[in-house]
């Protein structure tokens, strides 16, 4: 390996996109290479300069105006949908049961989990204890919850804790812990099982990334709209805590 | 899977759509506009929203609509720029490590409005928004390869716009 191919790949190295060999070769080269190490330390800080950068929030108004067209819209299609109905049933003269349609009906754990994190961040409702202190998180849970959900802050990896409330999922009390990557919140759902395998699977749904392992007699389920890497990363951290 | 509704699947990356749209079309007005527009798009084109990814959905149609936008009225004169802060949330510095940091904000902010639209758009999906190369270069069209060479670009100009003055990158928080 020799500078200018480091060079060459930076970037895809900075992101964690290469390929594992080719990552590899390069973190060899670097421990022998002040400059290259200069360069990424170099990549890595502008990279924080630019996630420094406030995010530009949806303004309210604009909130209201699209959630409002999007419930005409449905309301509009549901009207059709049920006049059309009522055609069909007057036509043959009665005897259908009509079908309901557009009830949120959340089948899996999956679904689950992920209504549970678009529900966490729609409604303001994050946290029942906030804090960073995993010896303060942890302890709320107790009498909350019929078992201890463990709790650790991965801040010394880039995945403060930031807190935790409890939610339901399958019908039972979970704990939820939550984490913050930059911009991104992670909620991790815990609670005991006595099914499943170790191995970590991955799903994508509505636009969100999900992990699922079981440890130690705990189902975890990981969600978030971080990217695969860092989510994978962050997986690992706390499989490895 | 159960029918989503529209507001339960694309109103949690309305921020998201919004933060992409005003560092595409650089100004809080045609941002508004370019949502605005997308969503009614997206109302109609709902039907077609794989399961997996309604984020990634919803940026490919902010994209076009903003796309069609600029090549409607391109020489257009661009609008003024809003220079107003978010004031991030950081009870814990003082006052004055809180104005360092805002001006050092308010900087990278201009310098990233700088950059040719391209170049920021990557930057913007990579870095605040955490994208990987292979759902960038889905949305820009682009193969991976030129994700990488564009990224890298970006940050070399980046890092040229930041440089000259007395502001030395290894200070920065």
């Amino acid at each position: 390996m020799i500078c200018y191919e480091v060079e060459r790949d930076l970037d895809g190295y900075v992101d964690g996109e290469l390929a594992p060999a080719a990552a590899a070769s390069i973190r060899e080269h670097l421990r022998l290479c002040a400059s290259c190490r200069q360069r990424v330390a170099d990549r890595e800080a502008l990279g924080r300069l630019v996630r420094s950068v406030p995010y530009y929030d949806a303004p309210e108004q604009l909130r209201a105006r699209v959630s409002g067209q999007a419930r005409r819209t449905t309301s509009a299609r549901r009207l059709m949908a049920w006049a059309a109905a009522a055609a069909i049933v007057v036509s043959i003269g009665g005897g259908i049961s009509l079908v309901r349609s557009g009830t949120a009906r959340a089948d899996t754990p999956v679904d689950e989990v992920v209504n549970g994190h678009v529900r966490s961040l729609m409604a303001d409702h994050l946290f029942d204890v906030r804090s960073t202190d995993q010896h303060t998180v942890k302890p709320w849970f107790l009498g909350q919850l019929d078992f201890s959900p463990p709790v650790v802050d991965l801040a010394s990896v880039g995945f403060p804790l930031v807190g935790g409330r409890l939610d339901y999922v399958a019908g039972r009390p979970v704990a939820a812990l939550v984490y913050q990557r930059q911009k991104h919140t992670i909620n991790v759902f815990v609670w005991p099982t006595s099914d499943g395998t170790p191995a970590v699977q991955e799903r994508a749904i509505r636009g969100f990334h999900v992990r699922h392992w079981i440890r130690n007699g705990m189902a975890y389920w990981a969600v978030s709209d971080l990217n695969d890497v860092e989510l994978t990363e962050f997986v690992r951290a706390l499989q490895t805590a | 899977m159960p029918p989503r509704r529209f507001e339960e699947m694309v109103l949690p990356h309305l921020s998201a759509a919004f933060n992409y749209a005003r560092w595409l079309t650089r100004n809080d007005a045609d941002a508004e506009d370019v949502v605005q527009d997308a969503c009614v798009r997206a109302v109609r084109f709902f039907p077609s929203l794989r399961d997996d990814d309604a984020r990634g959905w919803l940026f490919a149609i902010v994209r076009n609509t903003w796309y069609s936008r600029v090549s409607r009225r391109a020489g257009a004169e661009a609008l003024p720029l809003d220079t107003s802060i978010n004031d991030p949330a950081d009870g814990a510095l003082d006052p004055e490590a809180r104005l360092l940091q805002q001006l050092t904000i308010a900087r990278v902010r201009e310098a990233l409005e700088e950059l040719p639209a391209d170049f920021r758009e990557v930057l913007v999906l990579r870095e605040i928004e955490g994208m990987s190369y292979k759902d960038i270069a889905a949305l820009v069209r682009v193969p991976i390869g030129t994700v990488m060479s564009r990224l890298a670009r970006a940050r070399d100009r980046l890092t040229a716009i930041l440089k000259p003055p007395s502001l030395p990158m290894e200070r920065m928080p």
